[in-house]
């Protein structure tokens, strides 16, 4: 896992000093130009869907409706705003999903992280088993447990409960946590915390004065990086609490978009999706080599 | 070290003796048998509750009859049909169009995100330091955006009416007709197309940053040395970068795999939360059998499917992954 985690990161961040060195040996300006051109349109593509989004939010009724489309509004709206801040229901989804992340995000942390102590610094019977597991189970698409999970919390009667839904959660960010944690912990050399401990640390002053604050980049890594998963989430979430009258954001969206009255108002729609995605937007640029470099470590998207 | 009788015999059952020079337990914790089977235990009972007993209720579904709500709710109605169910669903064209459908898309996905991946990455190789950021950073914006968000985008962006996708073209051509083209009208143009787009749209910052970051550790010096033994610039690439980035080549494209085949949200919000039949990949199709029309049994067997077609493919994958671990310890 070495290989892979940690490295992509600093190399993001140190590579343009080694480019400037080798464009000064090597290649001629005219020809630079020439892939700078070619990069500069590469971000223009990726850019426009964003852009879009963004402009179309403003747009009032008359450009949105046009034929042919406008790329820059004739004049700004806040309408499209209004009309999503002022639906009764995207409040109490956003809140639902905040509930449901920072539970998820908190459980799975808590659980993997401990798991990640006991298979980095203890050789048991069972570890390889536990660790292959964990690695394995990530390859299992979460769509083929809806049904069975959705019977299985239903028996428990925890459809309809956002507790219902942090613990199904729970089958994606634990297996994550602890393989990405595992090999962050690895590297923390155990005379670190023999050393803390022969100074007079209890076991748990070595826990919480060494071990903690060396996987606390990686804490935050897959803290990051699940709350972005559980953020995300649409299909387990939708189908566990389409019973109890109970949405998420992102289920929000969907039915949102789909209601009669509101499925042509692309300004609206545009709006709430921007308003729902910013808090991972957020999250995402101000850690976004750490979250880089974790997902290559954990091996797993949703 | 001192090693209890416990672990002795634990010890002589398992693998012989303690392998010498290798202390077992130290630092944090440097005592007990038992903690770090305590350590593992909640993610173990997360795992057997939230993974291995729906697993266990998945195939205990596929041989049942539950394929209504009532069912579910009733427990007394469900009856075991043995083989029934997977003679049903697999006996179904509709079943066969759909994994056919599935293959063929993820491998469209998955060889157009790579392909489109290297070159780019190869590309930001190239560029200015300033460029480079600027591609750097719109990536990072577009990997943020929901996979449910982006379906929604790109419906409206090649949407017939009022569709920048259409006007563009119309702007180049200059041809009216096109103005208003459905794009959706034809699922195959609407899947492969338009759905292919939505997509590798989303996954390529994720490949191209990681190939980037794997493209900066080809040392300079190998580079070099090709280009004096007179290789071309394909030579080169072919027989020194793609060597040196294999590992995180294949990876990458493992992931992708895993991502492409059972893509369902952009698929789910491109077509309106209600994609036609001629959308339905394996996901969607899952989606459609299992929840909208609660046919749980029927659907546990397309799961089944699906989860072994997934690990038929990752086997290589998991052998992979097993040795990089293997170098941990």
């Amino acid at each position: 896992m070495t290989v892979v985690d940690h490295k992509p990161a600093p190399a993001v961040a140190a590579a343009p000093k080694v480019k400037a060195k080798a464009r000064a040996t090597g290649r001629s300006s005219a020809a630079t130009w020439i892939w700078n051109l070619l990069g500069l349109g590469f971000a223009l593509v990726m850019a426009f869907p964003i852009y879009w989004m963004i402009i179309t939010t403003f747009k009032t009724n008359k450009d949105l409706i046009a034929q042919d489309p406008t790329f820059w509004p004739s004049s700004f709206s806040f309408e499209s705003y209004k009309t999503v801040l002022n639906d009764t229901e995207f409040w109490p989804s956003l809140q639902n999903t905040l509930i449901i992340t920072l539970g998820a995000v908190a459980m799975g942390l808590i659980v993997g992280f401990l798991a990640a102590i006991g298979v980095a610094r203890f050789n048991f019977r069972g570890r390889s088993f536990f660790i292959v597991t964990m690695l394995v189970v990530q390859m299992v698409p979460l769509l083929a447990l809806i049904v069975p999970l959705y019977v299985v919390m239903n028996n428990a009667g925890m459809t309809g409960t956002l507790v219902g839904v942090m613990l199904a959660y729970l089958v994606f960010t634990v297996p994550y946590v602890v393989w990405t944690l595992r090999s962050f912990i690895v590297n923390i050399p155990a005379e670190l915390d023999e050393a803390a401990m022969v100074d007079g640390c209890t076991q748990w002053g070595a826990f919480f004065r060494i071990i903690l604050p060396l996987t606390l980049p990686g804490l935050i890594t897959t803290g990051v990086y699940s709350w972005i998963q559980a953020w995300n989430e649409f299909i387990v979430a939708n189908t566990l609490l389409a019973t109890g009258g109970q949405k998420t954001a992102m289920a929000w969206l969907t039915f949102y978009a789909t209601t009669p009255t509101r499925g042509a108002d692309y300004g609206a729609q545009m709006a709430g999706a921007l308003l729902v995605s910013l808090p991972v937007i957020v999250l995402f640029v101000f850690f976004q080599k750490k979250v880089s470099a974790g997902l290559t470590a954990g091996a797993v998207k949703g | 070290m001192s090693v209890t009788t416990d672990e002795t015999v634990i010890r002589s059952e398992a693998a012989g003796p303690v392998p010498a020079g290798k202390p077992q337990r130290r630092g944090f914790f440097a005592a007990g048998l038992h903690i770090p089977y305590a350590m593992i235990l909640p993610a173990v009972i997360a795992m057997v509750g939230m993974l291995a007993y729906p697993l266990y209720r998945l195939f205990d579904l596929s041989f049942q009859n539950v394929n209504r709500y009532a069912y579910l709710v009733n427990p007394a109605l469900a009856k075991y049909i043995g083989f029934d169910g997977y003679t049903k669903v697999l006996g179904d064209s509709e079943f066969w169009d759909v994994v056919l459908r599935s293959i063929c898309f993820t491998v469209e996905l998955v060889a157009a995100s790579m392909v489109l991946g290297m070159l780019f990455a190869l590309l930001l190789n190239r560029v200015s330091p300033w460029v480079r950021v600027v591609c750097i950073t719109v990536m990072m914006f577009v990997w943020a955006i929901p996979a449910l968000v982006t379906g929604t985008v790109f419906r409206w962006l090649f949407a017939s009416n009022g569709g920048v996708v259409d006007y563009l073209w119309f702007l180049v051509t200059g041809d009216e007709s096109v103005k208003h083209y459905d794009w959706f009208a034809d699922p195959t143009v609407g899947l492969y197309a338009v759905g292919a787009a939505v997509i590798v749209w989303g996954a390529l910052p994720f490949l191209v940053i990681g190939l980037y970051a794997a493209l900066t550790q080809v040392p300079k010096e190998l580079m070099e040395a090709a280009k004096l033994d007179g290789a071309n610039a394909f030579q080169a690439f072919r027989h020194v970068t793609v060597p040196v980035i294999k590992p995180f080549l294949m990876i990458s494209t493992a992931l992708s795999f895993i991502w492409d085949f059972q893509v369902f949200a952009q698929i789910f919000s491109l077509r309106n939360t209600s994609p036609e039949p001629g959308y339905w990949t394996i996901g969607t199709f899952l989606y459609e059998k299992g929840i909208v029309a609660s046919k749980y049994s029927d659907s546990s067997v397309i799961s089944i499917a699906m989860i072994l077609l997934m690990l038929a493919v990752l086997v290589f994958y998991i052998r992979q992954m097993l040795k990089i671990g293997a170098q941990d310890r």
